[in-house]
């Protein structure tokens, strides 16, 4: 703490007001990171990807060049709550950075200030499939976490680059001005959403579930990262029928044909939904990317 | 024994297809069982339907074994508050796995260059044998250590030997000009296959060059290693290493074959093996990778040992050593697994070695090398091939081996896997040293087939590329 005191007083001594080119370098590990990271960093941070937004985000390659990425970065941002933790820690240690090692101040897991649910209350071992003991980290998509998330990286940017604390802050303003005014316009479409009932693949839709108010029968998978399997496909379906369930939601790097054929079956629709900037060449942003899902759910109903 | 392997292998693909578990039964419990509106025919034939199609599909049926995800119960609902994270999450505890690695396998004969963590049944020489044996058990602990460092340590008891330290450094984590440095028992950066510990192998056995030129646990040892990553548009990572080596156990007796020559652990107290390698990564596209390395390493060999009559005759002694390596890895994995989950892995690596001469032995060059694709063909299934070859181009030290071998891996789960393994040999001559006569491998061609079972439990740190 004395060390990062001393880093911040030798920072404000001698930081000069930083020129345009020299602008901040924030890595995500997912797109959507990285594009908040642009609305509230704006000119002062060039932003960069680990994963691509039609990736899962749990599985992407631990390619050496992303080292060469990092190894450039100010500004690690990561989902946290171990989403990634199969590929980014050894791409961190062999980053060779310092500045963005666990614990420095180029290391921001952002899921630090999120409401997470799904935390188990109870004892959890491995025969309940790949569970997450930290609670649920698919947590990007409603506003309210959004903009948590914009808050945090804003104010991490200002501890980075103090000079430029007022830009952030006011870009951070801006952005939660445009997110109040996406959810009013976006308003007849969440509405029609309450109390929707849905099957989603993974458990990956919980926060989306709460913000609108849609109602999660089931999951195609038994278990959390356990493959479907008959015996629970056919339960699935019995109660998706007696449940009148009208959606099946699954990320597009799933493979669809098993989804298709439980919601053909239960007289459901399948939803193939982006989780992810980038996910396709059109979402270029957050709001592009609720608002792709937002459209798809509501004119599914 | 045939059906013991056909339960283990039945097993996972069981548990696989086990209960169904949360997402419906929860629906079902809270609300009544739901009926069945379409009567019980209709409901065979959805079973059937389903069956059908997963069937079909179980190449790319869902994602992965390993996805970590929340636990089941708390469903929807309203916002749970952040709950803190109870003691033992908050501990200052290091990461803890333990890796099991156990078979049952049959050999017509023991290996010529077996590996430290290659599975050793009850075999005499010349002799058929069968049953079963714990290849390796590791036990990993890491954690960072500080805001400078980081630290692993790696016990391992191959084939229920004894303890022994497979590995245990610290990695620094804060040096400035890209360098880092590790301190402690390691494994060398030599080639691609070194590095890594068993249960990264996509075989049961590790390639005939680990045992041969890197040494029977392969090039690891005390030491300490300094790492550069050069500052260039492309990925290049630069490695100088030094290790003080100890010299392997002569034979003991009632042995007639001799053990590999040794490249390193011979000469005096204060003789260090060297180490250097140079490790490029181009990716082309999302799909497509190549990782490129070129090692060096040299230090004092031991001697031949050749086992008597009488005993043991002690050749070449205090001999310097000479290693070049060169190996490359090609792997093909579209980023977006909706087209399926498959993928495809070739590695190549090569060692060539020269020894220097001695009153008693001549010096020269002997090499090795394998080649191997391991290919994902459906989501949880992976099929492996590799052959080896020693003793190329000619050798003053190693008889001509060839080894044929292939691997059938099922993927339960990230923390399970069972592998069916199936090896051919072939030896022409054990070492043809000049002037020494050492007798023929019996029989030249030989089986091994293995059944494997490896399993991981508790928190092991992820690998790299």
């Amino acid at each position: 703490m004395a060390m990062r005191r001393f880093a911040l007083l030798a920072a404000l001594a001698f930081a000069a007001p930083r020129p345009a080119s020299a602008a901040l370098r924030v890595v995500s590990s997912i797109p959507t990171l990285g594009s908040l990271a642009k609305e509230v960093g704006g000119d002062r941070v060039e932003v960069e990807s680990l994963g691509k937004g039609y990736q899962d985000p749990h599985f992407v390659e631990p390619k050496p060049s992303l080292m060469l990425v990092l190894n450039k970065a100010d500004l690690l941002l990561h989902v946290g709550l171990e989403l990634e933790i199969g590929w980014l820690p050894p791409l961190v240690l062999g980053s060779r950075n310092p500045k963005i090692q666990l614990g420095e101040l180029g290391n921001l897991d952002c899921s630090r200030a999120i409401p997470v649910v799904d935390v188990p209350t109870t004892r959890v071992d491995r025969s309940m499939g790949d569970i997450h003991p930290q609670g649920n980290p698919h947590y990007w998509l409603p506003p309210a976490n959004a903009k948590i998330i914009a808050r945090e990286i804003a104010q991490r940017l200002s501890e980075i680059d103090p000079a430029g604390a007022a830009a952030y802050q006011k870009n951070l303003a801006a952005f939660n001005d445009r997110v109040e005014a996406a959810i009013k316009k976006w308003q007849p479409m969440t509405a029609k959403m309450r109390g929707v009932k849905v099957v989603t693949y993974h458990k990956s839709w919980t926060y989306m579930s709460q913000w609108l108010g849609l109602r999660e029968i089931g999951y195609l998978e038994p278990k959390p990262g356990i493959p479907p399997d008959p015996d629970h496909l056919f339960r699935l379906i019995q109660a998706m029928r007696a449940e009148h369930v009208q959606l099946v939601l699954a990320e597009d790097f799933y493979n669809l044909n098993t989804a298709r054929l439980v919601a053909e079956k239960a007289g459901a629709k399948l939803l193939d939904l982006p989780t992810d900037v980038g996910a396709k060449p059109a979402i270029k942003d957050w709001f592009t990317l609720v608002e792709t899902i937002l459209k798809q759910l509501s004119s599914a109903v | 024994m045939v059906f013991l392997l056909l339960a283990l292998v039945a097993a996972p693909a069981q548990a696989g297809q086990a209960d169904g578990g949360v997402g419906a039964a929860d629906a079902g419990e809270e609300r009544g069982q739901p009926g069945a509106p379409d009567g019980g025919q209709d409901d065979e034939a959805l079973r059937r339907e389903l069956e059908k199609a997963l069937g079909k599909d179980a190449a790319a049926a869902g994602q992965a074994a390993a996805q970590p995800t929340p636990a089941p119960e708390t469903a929807t609902g309203g916002a749970v508050p952040p709950v803190p994270l109870f003691r033992g999450a908050q501990s200052f505890n290091p990461d803890i796995s333990a890796i099991l690695d156990t078979e049952g396998g049959y050999q017509r004969r023991p290996f010529l260059f077996p590996s430290g963590d290659d599975p050793l049944l009850r075999t005499e020489e010349g002799r058929k044998a069968a049953g079963f044996t714990v290849q390796e058990v590791e036990l990993a602990f890491s954690a960072i250590v500080d805001p400078y460092f980081r630290a692993d340590v790696f016990l391992t008891i191959p084939n229920l030997t004894g303890l022994e330290v497979e590995e245990a450094f610290g990695t620094t984590t804060s040096l400035p000009w890209n360098l880092q440095a590790k301190g402690g028992s390691f494994r060398s950066a030599f080639g691609r296959q070194n590095g890594q510990h068993l249960h990264v192998q996509d075989f049961t056995l590790r390639p005939l060059i680990n045992a041969a030129f890197l040494g029977l646990d392969g090039l690891r040892g005390p030491g300490a290693q300094l790492s550069w990553l050069a500052p260039l548009p492309f990925y290049l990572t630069l490695y100088a290493e030094a290790f003080s080596l100890h010299a392997p156990d002569q034979p003991g007796p009632g042995i007639t074959l001799p053990p590999p020559v040794a490249s390193f652990g011979g000469g005096g107290t204060q003789d260090l093996t060297y180490a250097t390698e140079a490790k490029a990564f181009f990716p082309f596209g999302d799909a497509w990778s190549v990782s490129l390395g070129v090692s060096g390493a040299t230090g004092v060999s031991p001697a031949l040992f050749q086992p008597t009559d009488t005993g043991v005759n002690v050749l070449g002694a205090n001999r310097r050593s000479y290693l070049v390596g060169a190996d490359v890895y090609f792997k093909w994995k579209p980023p977006n697994v909706v087209s399926g989950y498959n993928s495809v892995a070739w590695q190549t690596e090569a060692i060539w070695r020269h020894l220097d001469g001695s009153a008693d032995v001549p010096g020269g060059w002997d090499g090795g090398m394998y080649s191997q694709v391991v290919v994902q063909v459906a989501r949880r299934w992976f099929l492996g091939l590799r052959g080896d070859v020693l003793g190329i181009p000619t050798s003053s030290s190693l008889g001509r081996t060839l080894r044929a071998s292939t691997s059938i891996t099922f993927q339960a789960s990230e923390f399970a896997r069972v592998r069916g393994y199936v090896q051919a040999e072939h030896a022409s001559s054990g070492p043809s040293v000049p002037d020494v006569t050492f007798p023929p491998v019996q029989p030249g061609d030989a089986v091994a087939a293995f059944l494997q079972l490896e399993i991981s439990i508790g928190a092991h740190g992820a690998h790299p590329f």
